[in-house]
């Protein structure tokens, strides 16, 4: 018994050990959420993210070794627009820490305040359309100008988590946002030409970023969002891709590249495949070098 | 000449009067034109006014969001920000609610089967969640089921979670759950990987495993290495009659789990836990006193989820292994009553399940079971099954079952099984 005791002791002690910390520890759900966080909270904060970049961040396991994630953090940022909506609550119920939970100032949704595409009109919002996301398309992040905006959120949420520090976030947010009029002008040079262009793309994870560089979605290879594509659905496309001279199918890492490949082969389009998260590659290592990698693929395609 | 130095006088006199109403003319046709310009230009203007008011409002409508946006960060904000268009989205206070059907085809050689060779909606689950107020969340489940003819609702789980408590790590629960023991039993009919449950949990907790009212506590024990160890502790009614004392007891089933989980690396995890039960059976309120039963059980469970084509593979290994030791205080040996002894039993099921493509995974599973009542008799049972997954909301799945039996016939069994979910029923657990 006594034995078990001084084990206990020990462990508690350890325990204490490895929770001592002078970051503020910040969990994010994605890595492009955790990339802007690393760029605004520099060496104050210590943050990891749920999400690989590789992975679709639809669907992730709610896995009890990310409710420890949770358990640690002190700041929880999301993307919100019920994009993890299946495995959040599991994640924060599970970890028990009341810092995180939605309502408190740990917690916070980074779509405040973005600009949002897709909204649905309808009177009606179910299932037969698909994964419809109510309160609209979730994938934001890939505008650079809502990543100002996320910038923004999560310096003033850390400012008010870390007063001491406001000056520093708020340097660094100045910092960031510079950088980012600075590449919006190099990446606007990069797509000028291309203005009007006609592109395929596989899921709706690009319209904020069709959007903001003037080009247009002319099909989607998935039917309806999240359904995967089927036989009838590529003819359509071929067809309309045939019929609009379209020459680029952009598509994620993380899909099959086979009915892509198909339509590609019968269209004689170029299939681009690129991360739309921040670690997707090894290459897209933080949020700028993501989006330089989309627009020098995307860009070596439209050429062809 | 005079004549025509007349005429010339004339004609001169005449060219201005000529001049004049040509002139006249012109300028009535001027003024009209004006006027109509003049017409024209006024509406221009109104209409240019208006519209520039309706930009100057909408303009300052802009500044006023933009700067509330760029200048007042919200120290508490709200759960979803987007206020405009969205307040039909949001539900206010109502919890979600979710209808679950499971339907199967059933035909098995077995003849004497309620419900060989018959459809069958098995169970519809009526869910429903919600927090409860900032410290607690429910949740309901109520299951429909035909039951010698008739339909029947009744209480699956009902229970409150209590999420905050002042010892950071602890959650405890109170109402009625399915108990903490092994993985299995807290499946539900609908998200079983498999058709039916392992004979290991009917034959020692009752058709669809066992689920009583009670309170339960759960701690993360905090460790050096951050692992998830958790430590749960339950006291339940003894109401369950299979392995317990059933629906007359009084008294009170203990249970104890552990469960321990470890990221082998990002795609490969193991989850280990072991479980306790406790309580007297329903031998132990007769004559012969209180006897008791003791369950213990193991559990591993290794799953392979890759992060880049997770949407297209995984495979999941699951093993449970139960061990039972039951009183039993006589055997009535047909001409007298002689005192009995304790009656020791296991069960345990292994499966496999890999999902191949984006909707199609094949699984298989061993079973292997005693009875608690019954050292003698045993089962062993192999299964084999295909699961599409039309959507995450909806699937269908086949599966073929054949059991031996050391005390009756073999049997071998075939479902055909439809899964349907409307609403936002909440996820299960990892």
């Amino acid at each position: 018994m006594r034995k078990i005791c001084v084990f206990l002791i020990i462990l508690l002690a350890l325990s204490g050990f490895a929770y001592g910390k002078d970051a503020i520890n910040v969990l994010t759900t994605t890595e492009d959420l955790k990339s802007i966080a690393e760029a605004i909270g520099g060496d104050k904060v210590k943050v990891d993210s749920l999400a690989r970049g590789i992975q679709d961040p639809h669907f992730v396991d709610a896995k009890p070794s990310f409710m420890m994630k949770a358990k640690n953090a002190d700041f929880f940022i999301r993307i919100g627009l019920e994009l993890e909506i299946g495995y959040e609550d599991l994640i924060i119920d599970g970890s028990r820490n009341q810092k995180i939970r939605i309502g408190n100032p740990g917690h916070l949704d980074a779509s405040e305040g973005v600009y949002l595409l897709e909204v649905p009109t309808t009177t009606k919002v179910d299932r037969s359309m698909g994964d419809v996301h109510p309160m609209g398309n979730p994938h934001y992040w890939l505008d650079p100008e809502n990543v100002k905006i996320v910038a923004r959120n999560i310096t003033n949420r850390l400012s008010e988590l870390s007063p001491e520090n406001a000056g520093y976030f708020q340097k660094n947010l100045k910092a960031f946002d510079k950088k980012m009029d600075e590449k919006m002008v190099e990446w606007n040079k990069k797509m000028a030409t291309f203005k009007g262009k006609k592109i395929a793309i596989y899921h709706r994870s690009w319209p904020y970023f069709v959007n903001r560089f003037g080009l247009v979605v002319a099909c989607e290879l998935e039917p309806k969002p999240g359904i995967p594509p089927s036989p009838a659905h590529l003819k359509e496309v071929i067809d309309i891709m045939k019929r609009d001279k379209v020459g680029v199918i952009l598509m994620e890492v993380f899909y099959d590249e086979k009915p892509a490949q198909f339509v590609a082969g019968q269209t004689g389009a170029k299939v681009i495949v690129v991360p739309n998260s921040v670690g997707g590659t090894k290459e897209a290592k933080d949020y700028f070098s993501l989006v330089d990698m989309i627009i020098d693929k995307l860009v070596e395609g439209l050429k062809t | 000449m005079k004549k025509t130095i007349l005429f010339s006088i004339i004609a001169f006199l005449f060219i201005p009067l000529a001049v004049t109403d040509a002139r006249g003319n012109e300028v009535a046709q001027l003024q009209q034109e004006m006027s109509a310009l003049r017409s024209q230009f006024s509406e221009m203007k109104m209409s240019y006014e208006t519209r520039i008011t309706q930009l100057e409002t909408k303009i300052e409508d802009l500044q006023k969001t933009y700067s509330i946006r760029a200048e007042k960060p919200q120290i508490a904000p709200p759960v979803q920000p987007q206020s405009t268009s969205l307040g039909r989205y949001f539900q206010s206070f109502n919890p979600d609610v979710s209808v679950i059907g499971d339907f199967t085809y059933h035909t098995t050689d077995k003849k004497n089967e309620e419900f060989r060779n018959q459809f069958q909606m098995r169970q519809t689950e009526l869910a429903f969640s919600a927090s409860v107020d900032p410290y607690a969340r429910g949740d309901f489940f109520f299951h429909v089921e035909q039951e010698d003819g008739a339909w029947h609702i009744g209480l699956c789980e009902g229970y409150l979670t209590l999420l905050t408590l002042p010892i950071e790590g602890l959650q405890a629960k109170a109402g009625k759950f399915k108990v903490e023991f092994g993985k299995a039993n807290k499946y539900h009919l609908h998200n079983l990987p498999w058709v039916d449950y392992p004979n290991m949990i009917t034959n020692y907790f009752g058709e669809e495993g066992m689920s009583e009212p009670g309170v339960s506590a759960s701690y993360l024990i905090p460790n050096p290495w951050n692992k998830y160890i958790e430590l749960t502790g339950q006291v339940v009614n003894n109401s369950n009659g299979v392995s317990f004392a059933g629906s007359d007891s009084k008294d009170l089933v203990y249970l104890g789990h552990l469960k321990t989980f470890f990221d082998l690396n990002e795609e490969s995890t193991v989850e280990l836990g072991s479980s306790l039960a406790a309580g007297s059976n329903n031998e132990g309120h007769g004559r012969f006193g209180k006897n008791m039963t003791t369950l213990e059980g193991i559990d591993l469970t290794y799953k392979w989820h890759p992060l880049q084509k997770g949407l297209y593979k995984s495979l999941t290994f699951q093993n449970e292994l139960l061990f039972s030791q039951k009183d039993r205080p006589y055997f009535d040996d047909g001409t007298d009553i002689i005192d009995g002894k304790r009656l020791d039993s296991w069960g345990a099921y292994s499966s496999l399940s890999y999902q191949f493509a984006k909707r199609w995974t094949a699984f298989g599973r061993y079973d292997f079971s005693e009875f608690p009542d019954y050292t003698k008799n045993r089962e062993n049972a192999c299964s084999l099954g295909l699961t599409f997954a039309q959507s995450e909301y909806c699937l269908w799945r086949l599966q073929f079952k054949r059991t031996n039996r050391n005390f009756d016939k073999d049997e071998n069994a075939v479902w055909l099984q439809c899964d349907f979910g409307l609403g936002p029923h909440r996820k299960h657990e990892y």
